[in-house]
């Protein structure tokens, strides 16, 4: 159970009461007659070893509202593939596998690569951009939802909730993220709690109210992998290939919608994925390969917008984000307590220490190369280099289904 | 006994001295097939870096070639397959040049053929090549036309337009090709003449009402103004 305030600039909407999941799928199966959805999951071959794969088919194949599932498999040979044709039958929607390592979808991306177009580098982000194009190739979907495939503790409220505020017309949101709290026997979360918002404060702190930092702090849950959009902001929204596409996919929504059309939902009242270890030590990898990704994104994306970032400021910024990030600590501590969570304080001031020496190396990196990673062109960009792109990706996806 | 032994050898011997005069030619084959490969293999490396270097390929991604090959469940760089083509074009030249060494009656004119037929083979690739990109240019300046006009259908006449400009173009190539050209012709004809037919009745019939209408007020256009009586009256 939650309160019902709402936070920062874009609508907030709670799980308040005892909403039944009936009607929500009942309204969904409504509204999908005019406006068809579509799931998008990219998912990787090993998550379909793992525990949260066999949960989240047998939900899907009750949910009789969604219009098509795409799924893009990564890091798959051919047998696994046929593997998770067959492991993905169960579900009575038409499922549609892109098969990212497989020899037609590298043709796809060889001839963007040819074109001067980069799709970037092996991830979610170019498997979740390529899944687009597929729904935009068919032309059968007006929404698009998408979630990870690691959730062990998935349910098929946590899909309704998330497609519910695009779907339904009355509404006109283009863009929904999802939100929950990531705690079980302890507050998971770390770098949305002691990172992004510390970080996204201090830069307030620091340069004066901006509207990007004002909408990032207004999400409860920025890096949540869960959201929903219009297919016609599929089209027109660029995606980074690295560990900051979440914060990225929000500047873009930022930059080409207003926040009255941006909202954030509550999906579910426990969360459970695969959790990524902090690696200190080594910035190439885990949650400090991630963090530093996440705050270059958060500096390009304000640089775009016309804010200046100097030595000074940098220096100054690590300072005020470690006592910001010393005072969240604080609150998380206490409200660990009152809820009888276990709370390791000294793991905790660890990781802000990791944090901070994350921004100093983002703080480097953006100096040395302000542009970085060139996003992912998104899919107008991309039909008006190579016409025929949506047919030639279309064909490729519906062979390897054959 | 003698001449038993002599029966027997006799026709070896023959075979052997006909082996030994032929022994050359083969040996030319050979070579000239060997060389041949060595030739076509050069040839495809040097076209593949000039396709590489002229952009081949992402000329073909925009022109849509690279589409119809995909159509074709083809899933290789464009310029691969130029190349391929070209190689095993020159193969067969090889292999051709080379059995004309051979000097056997029956194999040189099936080689005379084959060179004879040859430029039919470039002219209908050539009509296949222009067909292609002309056809696409029209349905692609009909949808746009007919979208600008606020025509529903505009990607459907496209299509239509693009489909029967292929169907034509295909026809010129088997024409050219000389399979079956009685047939072909036959086919088009009544393919083609059964559409147009077909789209000049249903215009036709569903246009009455408009042309009655233009007819009308043509009509009434040309028709002088009545003479206005001229007695005022009082």
């Amino acid at each position: 159970m939650t309160d019902f305030y709402q936070t920062g600039i874009i609508t907030t909407l709670h799980q308040l009461g005892q909403p039944t999941l009936e009607r929500l799928e009942s309204e969904l199966l409504g509204f999908s007659k005019t406006r068809p959805i579509a799931l998008v999951l990219p998912a990787l071959y090993s998550e379909f070893e793992g525990p949260a794969m066999p949960g989240i088919v047998r939900e899907l194949s009750k949910v009789k509202y969604l219009n098509e599932i795409v799924l893009t498999l990564d890091q798959a040979t051919e047998d696994d593939f046929r593997r998770v044709r067959e492991f993905m039958s169960p579900i009575q929607t038409e499922v549609k596998i892109i098969h990212n390592s497989g020899k037609r979808i590298g043709e796809v991306y060889e001839t963007l690569t040819r074109n001067g177009l980069d799709a970037g580098l092996r991830g979610k982000g170019r498997s979740a951009w390529l899944a687009y194009g597929y729904v935009l190739a068919r032309g059968r979907s007006d929404v698009i939802a998408l979630h990870d495939c690691d959730i062990v503790t998935y349910s098929r409220e946590l899909l309704g909730r998330l497609c519910y505020p695009i779907a339904n017309p009355n509404l006109n949101y283009v863009f929904c993220k999802g939100y929950y709290s990531r705690v079980t026997s302890k507050m998971n979360g770390r770098v949305t709690r002691l990172l992004v918002t510390p970080l996204v404060r201090s830069l307030q702190q620091l340069s004066g109210q901006h509207g990007f930092l004002t909408f990032l702090d207004s999400f409860r849950y920025s890096l949540a992998g869960e959201f929903s959009m219009s297919t016609d902001l599929a089209r027109i929204n660029r995606i980074p290939s690295d560990w900051g596409l979440e914060v990225g996919s929000l500047a873009e929504v930022y930059r080409n919608y207003s926040p009255r059309r941006v909202c954030q939902v509550d999906i579910a009242a426990t969360y459970e994925h695969k959790h990524q270890i902090l690696s200190a030590d080594d910035a190439e990898k885990g949650l400090m390969k991630m963090s530093v990704d996440i705050c270059k994104s958060i500096f390009r994306t304000l640089a775009s917008d016309g804010v200046v970032f100097s030595e000074g400021m940098f220096r100054s910024l690590i300072v005020t984000y470690l006592r910001q990030a010393e005072d969240t600590l604080m609150k998380y501590e206490a409200d660990a307590m009152i809820n009888g969570l276990t709370f390791d304080r000294h793991e905790e001031a660890k990781a802000v220490e990791a944090f901070s020496r994350a921004i100093a190396m983002a703080s480097q990196a953006f100096v040395e190369n302000p542009m970085g990673n060139p996003l992912i062109p998104n899919w107008n960009r991309v039909s008006a280099a190579i016409p025929d792109i949506f047919e030639m990706l279309r064909l490729a996806v519906d062979a390897d289904n054959k | 006994m003698m001449d038993f032994i002599d029966l027997i050898l006799e026709p070896l011997q023959e075979m052997l001295l006909r082996f030994k005069a032929f022994l050359p030619n083969l040996l030319a084959m050979l070579v000239i097939v060997g060389i041949g490969l060595l030739l076509a293999k050069l040839l495809r490396a040097i076209l593949l870096k000039f396709l590489a270097a002229v952009g081949f390929d992402s000329w073909s991604d925009r022109m849509g070639f690279t589409t119809l090959m995909r159509k074709g469940d083809l899933w290789v760089k464009p310029s691969v397959v130029v190349g391929a083509v070209a190689f095993w074009m020159l193969v067969i030249v090889t292999l051709m040049v080379g059995l004309s060494a051979l000097r056997v009656a029956a194999i040189d004119s099936l080689v005379g053929e084959f060179f004879s037929y040859l430029p039919r083979v470039f002219s209908a690739a050539m009509i296949l090549l222009i067909g292609y990109v002309v056809s696409g240019f029209v349905s692609r300046a009909v949808l746009i036309a007919a979208a600008n006009a606020g025509f529903h259908y505009a990607k459907l006449l496209g299509e239509v337009i693009r489909a029967l400009l292929m169907l034509m173009i295909l026809a010129m190539v088997m024409e050219q090709l000389q399979i079956a050209t009685s047939i072909v012709l036959a086919a088009f004809s009544i393919t083609f003449g059964g559409v147009v037919v077909a789209l000049a009745i249903a215009f036709g019939v569903g246009g009455i009402g408009a042309a009655r209408r233009i007819i009308e007020r043509e009509i009434a256009e040309e028709k002088p103004q009545e003479k206005q009586d001229d007695i005022e009256h009082i």
